[in-house]
């Protein structure tokens, strides 16, 4: 019995092993970041302070992850459903509008959008949110359509034929067979947002990228190499779990 | 029984289907046959509203087909396609299940009746219940496709030139199989197809389509002794339409009785048809066969000119 539970965690592992290595390696640096401190004294000898201690580490990365999260969340949602809607017969009209919204949404520079998000929204988390939903979602609406539309139109045609409701075939054919297609732009946009998510810390949206920008103000590189560092763990390891979901 | 009165499609600029009239009977396998673009599947298409006709009335069992739901419609209609349609991200049990499930049937009778049907389509439940429709070669998958039509045991099968995208020895056993099936089941079939020598082998009643009209429909046989016109004629194979008569014809109707004096070495099955007693002949240098029956008794005795139909008034 031991033997087989031990064959399972062995198989479990394997299968899991990038996320669980990224995973362990950025858990690890955010506990252990002052056990480097000699390292970081070679980057910065002059600097009083060398280690980042205005906030915890595990608490910047929770925060950079809640941001992260709620920003996706709804630029799935939306991305998802509009680009459903405009593969339905009666939103075709608005395909190439939503289409085209989605691709400025992209070429609209994070930081424009929070310098105008701010005055109206104010200072903190909400503005952040708002630029990465709006730059997040590009990937997943033309993804969508991608995957919808991709769909042999013989599979459609024999499901209408079969006597399948409009909402049974988007529910058990359409999205299934779009999945992969939709998880890689989902892919894209969070990982592309993780690392857009530091700007956040330039309107008081504290997280991962705080200590960049206070190092950048401070001139203190080893500042920003923690923060640098974090976030790209952070980035492989979401990735990789990405990569262990694709079909 | 499926009739179709002066039944229209206009589309925006053309018309696909123009005012035909048609009744195939229950229990018969009707072929629409034509040229690409006669419109044929048009029509079928029409019949389960998966293309609603601009005029005219279509009716099953004496009801239009606009005074029923759609899908209620299409769930009690068979339809199986060229390119299968099959759900490739479905094990090939889930797609045949399909129509069953859709119609809310309890669990234990989709899985019996899965059964049921890969067993009369020869697909073994053990070696292919799991697999997926990529795994599949283009016969197998077909098979597949008219399982899942047959799955809620419709009395109605639309079938859209199912066998046309298969190699000629797959082709042609899933003819003969399909000809069996509908044997033992008598379903009231439409079947498209622009394969005129699948149509004949298959057919009850045939009928010819060009540009969005009916030019001829009969029997395969009517068709063959006299089509309307030239068009009709070429579809049927022009000189050769003789040869495919012969091919619809059994021994049995022309042979005569054993005459004692003279038996032919030669001999032919009683069920063959003459085209293949025809064959024998040739092969043989004989212009007289022996009609032998299962257990290759002499039955009876087929001369040349009794098989090409001379002196028959005699």
């Amino acid at each position: 019995m031991r033997g087989w539970k031990r064959g399972v965690m062995i198989a479990v592992m394997r299968e899991w092993r990038a996320p669980l290595v990224w995973g362990g390696l950025l858990i690890a640096f955010c506990l252990a970041m002052g056990e480097l401190e000699p390292f970081y004294r070679l980057i910065e000898p002059d600097s009083r302070r060398v280690i980042y201690d205005r906030a915890d580490f595990l608490t910047l990365l929770w925060r950079h992850l809640t941001v992260v999260g709620i920003a996706s969340f709804f630029a799935i949602m939306i991305g998802v459903t509009a680009a459903v809607l405009v593969t339905r017969p009666a939103g075709r009209d608005f395909l190439p509008l939503v289409a085209q919204l989605a691709s400025m949404g992209q070429t609209f520079p994070p930081v424009a959008v929070l310098a105008l998000a701010v005055p109206v929204l104010g200072f903190g988390g909400v503005p952040i949110v708002v630029a990465l939903l709006l730059y997040g979602l590009l990937p997943i609406v033309r993804n969508t359509l991608a995957g919808l539309e991709g769909i042999d139109a013989s599979v459609l045609e024999s499901a209408r034929g079969m006597g399948m409701g409009r909402m049974q075939i988007l529910a058990q054919v359409e999205l299934p067979l779009a999945f992969p297609v939709i998880l890689a732009g989902i892919r894209t946009s969070v990982t592309v947002n993780i690392a857009t998510a530091a700007l956040g810390a330039t309107v008081g949206a504290s997280n991962l990228g705080d200590p960049i920008i206070s190092g950048i103000v401070n001139a203190n590189t080893a500042y920003v190499v923690q923060g640098a560092l974090l976030i790209g763990l952070l980035a492989l390891t979401v990735d990789s779990l990405f990569a262990r979901l694709q079909p | 029984m499926i009739e179709l009165f002066e039944v229209t499609k206009r589309f925006a600029n053309e018309t696909a289907v123009d005012g035909i009239s048609l009744r195939v009977e229950t229990g018969e396998l009707c072929a629409l046959v034509g040229t690409s673009g006669c419109g044929k599947s048009t029509t079928l298409r029409m019949i389960n509203r998966l293309i609603e006709h601009t005029a005219g009335e279509i009716h099953l069992d004496g009801h239009p087909v606009r005074t029923f739901n759609e899908q209620e419609l299409r769930r009690r209609i068979g339809y199986a396609i060229q390119s299968t349609g099959l759900f490739p991200h479905w094990s090939v049990a889930r797609n045949i299940g399909l129509v069953p499930r859709l119609l809310k049937w309890p669990k234990a009778r989709v899985a019996e009746r899965v059964e049921e049907l890969m067993d009369l389509l020869g697909l073994p439940m053990a070696q292919f219940a799991d697999k997926y429709p990529h795994q599949l070669s283009g016969g197998q998958a077909q098979r597949v496709g008219v399982a899942r039509a047959l799955a809620a045991d419709p009395d109605i099968l639309l079938m859209d030139e199912p066998f046309g995208a298969l190699d000629p020895i797959t082709r042609e056993t899933l003819q003969v199989e399909l000809r069996a099936l509908q044997a033992r089941l008598h379903k009231t079939i439409v079947f498209v197809t622009h394969d005129m020598d699948e149509a004949l082998l298959l057919a009850d009643r045939l009928v010819v389509m060009r540009a969005g009209r009916i030019i001829q429909q009969g029997t395969p046989l009517e068709l063959l002794r006299s089509p309307v016109d030239d068009f009709v004629a070429s579809m049927l194979g022009g000189e050769n339409r003789g040869l495919k008569e012969a091919a619809l014809t059994p021994v049995s109707e022309r042979m005569l009785p054993l005459s004692p004096r003279l038996i032919s070495r030669s001999r032919v099955g009683r069920d063959a048809t003459l085209h293949q007693a025809l064959a024998v002949m040739f092969r043989e240098h004989a212009d007289r066969l022996t009609v032998v029956d299962d257990d290759e008794m002499p039955v009876g005795e087929l001369s040349l000119r009794r098989l090409v139909g001379a002196g028959r008034e005699e």
